[in-house]
C-alpha cells in the first residue's frame, strides 16, 4: 500500500528528517492560513497515489479520457507547463492569490489528475500539499527497499537526483550507489555520514545528512515499509539538507501490527471493485481489458490461466486469485464481482485444490448460478483435493455449465464461448 | 538418495489449528512419518491421534526435538507468529524447516534470513505448498496427494497451484516425480530455485527437472545462470505472467514487474540461452517433458520403477 506524500512527510518530520515548511489543505480556508504562514513563494502539489504527477494534468473529469490519450501519445509534451487551460499536478506560485489559483482546480470535486500511470479515468485529488519553495544548490536521490535475493535492506543513492533513477541507472550506472544494510547493525548515523561523503556533500552538511539517512532508516523499520524514497533530497543554498519529496510504501502483510494502517490509508485512491474484493476476503482482484471473467486459486495459476486464454485467442477481463476457499460464500462473492463487470461475456473457473477443497468450490458455483442468475456461459475446470465429489456436485445440480478436466481444453471451451457470444451480439445489432 | 526428504524423514508439525490438523491427517494417510507436534496450550492434550496414528504434542520445539528426534519441521502457524516459529526451529537446530504460511511480513523474513546465516537449518518457503516425495510417501505440505506418482522428474516452482497443475500433466503423460518443491512466492524466501536445481543435479533419483517461474524478481535469471554453468540434466521451464500488464502486482508479493529484468520475456530468453526447453503454454508442460525425456532416453513408463 502507498501513502500520500504529505503523510510521508509528517512521518519524516516526526522522525527528525528535515522537510520544507508547509502542510496539506483541502479547503480554501486551510490553504489561505497555510499561505499566510509560509508564503509568498510556494510549491502547490496535488496529492494522489499515482506517479508521474508533475508531467500529468489536472483536468475536469469528463476530459480525463482525452487528455490521457494525448499523454500516452506524447508523455514528454510540454512538461510542467500550462497546455491550453490544463495544468500540471505540481505547480510553483508566488503570493496568496496566485497560489489559490493553482489550488482551486486541484481541489474542485470534479477534477481528476491524469498521468501516464493513472489510467484513462484519472484519479481524484485527495488533498493539496502547500510548501515553502527551497533554494536548491544540488539535488540527490535516496531510497531504502528490500532486496529479496539477499534478504536484506538495500539503500540506493545518487548525486544525480530529481529525475528517474531508472534513467540515471541506464545512462550512467556509476552514478548510482548501492549500499546493502546489515540488518543486525541497522543503519547508524556513521554509515549515513560515510554515504553522504561518497555522494560528495560538503563537509559542513555531512553530519546533518548522515542523521537524515539514519532517521529515514528508522522510518523504514518502524513503518514496516517496503519502500522509503526521497527523490530528491536537496542541499540548499544555505547549506542545509531537506527532503523535498517523499514516498513511503508499506507492507500490507504487516498491517496487523499497525492497526491496519488505517491512519494512512486513502480508499479514494483505490479501485472500488478491488476494495469490494478485499472486503469479501478474496486474495487479489485486478481489472483487465478483455471479456473472459476468471476465478482461479493461487496467483501463479491465475497468471498461467490468463496466459493460456491469450494463447487460445481469448482475453481475460480480470486477474482474480480467490485464495484458499473453504467456504462456499467466497465463491459466490467472487462470482458476484465477475458478473457485475459489464465487459464479461463468458466465465472461466479454474480451481486446483490443495488447501482448498474443490467440492466446496463446486457448491459455491451452484449457489452463485442460482443466486446471481448468471446468464454468461460458464466453463468450470476442477482438479485436486476432493475433485470427484466436486464434479459430482456440479453434475447433480443440473446447472448449465461446461466442464473440462485439463487446462488447455477448458481454456479452448471458454474462448469459443466468449467469441460466440460476441458474434451473436454483433448479429443482433 | 533423494533431495531434502527420504524414508528416514521424521516430521514435526508446528501449529495444530484446524488447518494444520486437516493437513497433518492427510500427510499421515499418505504414509508420512509424523513424530511430534508443537502447539502451546493444545486443546487435544498431550497427544494427537488420527486412526491408528498417534504422536505426542509439546509446547516447545526444543522439547519436541529432544523427545522425538524430529529432523524436519512443517509450520502451519498463522502469519503474525510464523517468523517466530521459524526462528524457534532454527534455535532448536532442526535441519529442514518448511513454512507454508502466507502473508509473513517482509521485515520478519529479513530477521529470519539473518538467523539462517551460519545456522544448521535450511528453510523452504514461506508462502509455499511445501515438499512432496511420492516414492517415500513423504508429504510435507498441503498438496492434493492423488495427482502425484513416483518417478524420475523433479519439480521446482515459485507458485503452489502451478506445482499441482504441472504434476497433474506429468502424471497424465505417464511421468512420475522424484521430489516436488514449492519454494514460495514471497520476496524473501529460504532456498531459491537455483539451490533446488543444484540439489536435483546431484540426485541420482532425478533425470530431468520442471522449473516453474513467474514474473518479478531475478530468481529465474539466477537459475538460468546455474543451468548454463552446471546443470547436466534436461530442464523444462514455464514462466507464468507473460500476458500480465506491467506495473500491477499479481497476488504474489514477489510477482511485480520491476523493469525489464522482471518480465516473462527476459526470463524466458535467459532460460532458453542456458539450454532449458521452454513450454510457452502452461497446458503443455507435461507433453513437453514427455518429448524431452524420450529424446534423452530417460522416459520410464509408470510402474517400471518397481
Amino acid at each position: 500500500m502507498n501513502i500520500h506524500e504529505y503523510q510521508a512527510k509528517q512521518i519524516f518530520k516526526a522522525h527528525g528528517v528535515p522537510v520544507p515548511a508547509g502542510g496539506p489543505a483541502t479547503s480554501e480556508r486551510e490553504a489561505r492560513d497555510l499561505l499566510k504562514e509560509i508564503g509568498p513563494d510556494v510549491v502547490v502539489k496535488s496529492q494522489v497515489h499515482a506517479g508521474g504527477r508533475g508531467k500529468g494534468r489536472v483536468v475536469k473529469r469528463d476530459r480525463a479520457n482525452r487528455v490521457y490519450s494525448d499523454l500516452i501519445a506524447d508523455p514528454e509534451k510540454s512538461e510542467g507547463q500550462i497546455v491550453g487551460r490544463r495544468r500540471g499536478g505540481v505547480r510553483l506560485a508566488s503570493g496568496v492569490e496566485e497560489a489559490l489559483k493553482e489550488f482551486r482546480p486541484m481541489m474542485d470535486k470534479d477534477s481528476r489528475l491524469v498521468s501516464i500511470q493513472t489510467g484513462a479515468e484519472g484519479v481524484p485529488i485527495s488533498a493539496v500539499l502547500i510548501e515553502q519553495q527551497s533554494s536548491i544548490a544540488h539535488e540527490y536521490y535516496f531510497s531504502i527497499q528490500v532486496d529479496g535475493a539477499n534478504g536484506q535492506p538495500l539503500i540506493i543513492a545518487s548525486a544525480e537526483g530529481g529525475q528517474s533513477i531508472e534513467e540515471v541507472n541506464r545512462t550512467n550506472p556509476r552514478a548510482v550507489l548501492r549500499v546493502p544494510v546489515d540488518p543486525v547493525e541497522g543503519f547508524p548515523a556513521f554509515r549515513g555520514r560515510s554515504l553522504a561523503s561518497q555522494l560528495g556533500l560538503p563537509s559542513s552538511a555531512i553530519r546533518a545528512c548522515g542523521d537524515m539517512f539514519a532517521n529515514l532508516y528508522r522510518v523504514f523499520i518502524e513503518m514496516d515499509a517496503s519502500l522509503v524514497e526521497v527523490n530528491p533530497f536537496v542541499l540548499t543554498s544555505e547549506g542545509t539538507v531537506l527532503a523535498i519529496d517523499g514516498k513511503v510504501g508499506v507492507d500490507d502483510n504487516a498491517a496487523f501490527r499497525h492497526g491496519g494502517y488505517e491512519d494512512w490509508r486513502d480508499r479514494s485512491q483505490e479501485n472500488p471493485v478491488e476494495i469490494e474484493a478485499e472486503e469479501a476476503n478474496i486474495g487479489s482482484y485486478i481489472k483487465l481489458d478483455g471479456n473472459i471473467g476468471c476465478v482461479v486459486n493461487g496467483a501463479g495459476l491465475a497468471m498461467a490461466t490468463m496466459d493460456t486464454l491469450m494463447l487460445h485467442g481469448g482475453e481475460p477481463a480480470n486477474f482474480l486469485d480467490i485464495g484458499t476457499v473453504n467456504r462456499k460464500d467466497r465463491v459466490v462473492e467472487a462470482l458476484r464481482i465477475i458478473v457485475n463487470d459489464p465487459d464479461v461475456k463468458a466465465i472461466f473457473i479454474n480451481i486446483f485444490g490443495g488447501l482448498a477443497r474443490v467440492d466446496i468450490v463446486a457448491e459455491g458455483v451452484v449457489d452463485a448460478v442460482n443466486e446471481l442468475k448468471i446468464t454468461q456461459p460458464l466453463v468450470v475446470r476442477l482438479n485436486g483435493s476432493n475433485v470427484e465429489e466436486g464434479r459430482r456436485v456440479l453434475h447433480d445440480s443440473g446447472i448449465a455449465v461446461q466442464t473440462a478436466d485439463e487446462l488447455g481444453d477448458a481454456a479452448a471451451l471458454v474462448v469459443e464461448a466468449a467469441q460466440s457470444v460476441r458474434r451473436r451480439t454483433r448479429s443482433n445489432k | 538418495m533423494s533431495i531434502l526428504l527420504n524414508n528416514r524423514t521424521r516430521l514435526l508439525i508446528q501449529g495444530l489449528g484446524n488447518e494444520g490438523q486437516n493437513q497433518i491427517r492427510r500427510s499421515l494417510d499418505y504414509g508420512t512419518n509424523v513424530v511430534a507436534g508443537v502447539h502451546p496450550g493444545f486443546r487435544g492434550g498431550d497427544t494427537f491421534s488420527h486412526g491408528t496414528h498417534e504422536f505426542p504434542v509439546f509446547p516447545t520445539v526444543a522439547e519436541a526435538v529432544s523427545n522425538s528426534q524430529a529432523n524436519c519441521s512443517i509450520i502451519y502457524v498463522p502469519a503474525p507468529g510464523a517468523a517466530d516459529a521459524i526462528l524457534e526451529n532454527i534455535a532448536a537446530e532442526v535441519p529442514l524447516i518448511v513454512c507454508i504460511t502466507e502473508g509473513v511480513p517482509v521485515h520478519d523474513m529479513i530477521r529470519v534470513r539473518t538467523a539462517l546465516e551460519g545456522s544448521k537449518s535450511r528453510l523452504i518457503g514461506p508462502n509455499c505448498p511445501g515438499i512432496i516425495q511420492p516414492a517415500s510417501n513423504c508429504r510435507v505440505g498441503i498438496h492434493p496427494p492423488d495427482v502425484f506418482m513416483p518417478g524420475n522428474v523433479g519439480v521446482v516452482s515459485r507458485s503452489g497451484t502451478l506445482v499441482y497443475e504441472a504434476v497433474d500433466q506429468l502424471t497424465r503423460a505417464g511421468i512420475g516425480q522424484s521430489t516436488c518443491v514449492g519454494v514460495g512466492g514471497d520476496p524473501i524466501i529460504g532456498e531459491q530455485q537455483q539451490a533446488i536445481l543444484r540439489r536435483f543435479n546431484s540426485d541420482p533419483d532425478t533425470d530431468a527437472v520442471v522449473l516453474i517461474g513467474e514474473i518479478g524478481g531475478l530468481a529465474e535469471q539466477a537459475a538460468a545462470a546455474y543451468i548454463k554453468r552446471s546443470m547436466n540434466k534436461p530442464v523444462v521451464a514455464f514462466i507464468a505472467g507473460a500476458t500480465a500488464p506491467p506495473g500491477r502486482r499479481m497476488g504474489h508479493a514477489g510477482a511485480i514487474i520491476e523493469g525489464e529484468a522482471g518480465t516473462a520475456e527476459a526470463k524466458i530468453t535467459a532460460l532458453e540461452e542456458a539450454g532449458a526447453v521452454i513450454s510457452r503454454s502452461p497446458a503443455e508442460i507435461g507433453s513437453t517433458m514427455r518429448r524431452v525425456l524420450e529424446e534423452a532416453g530417460k522416459y520410464q513408463p509408470p510402474g517400471s520403477l518397481d
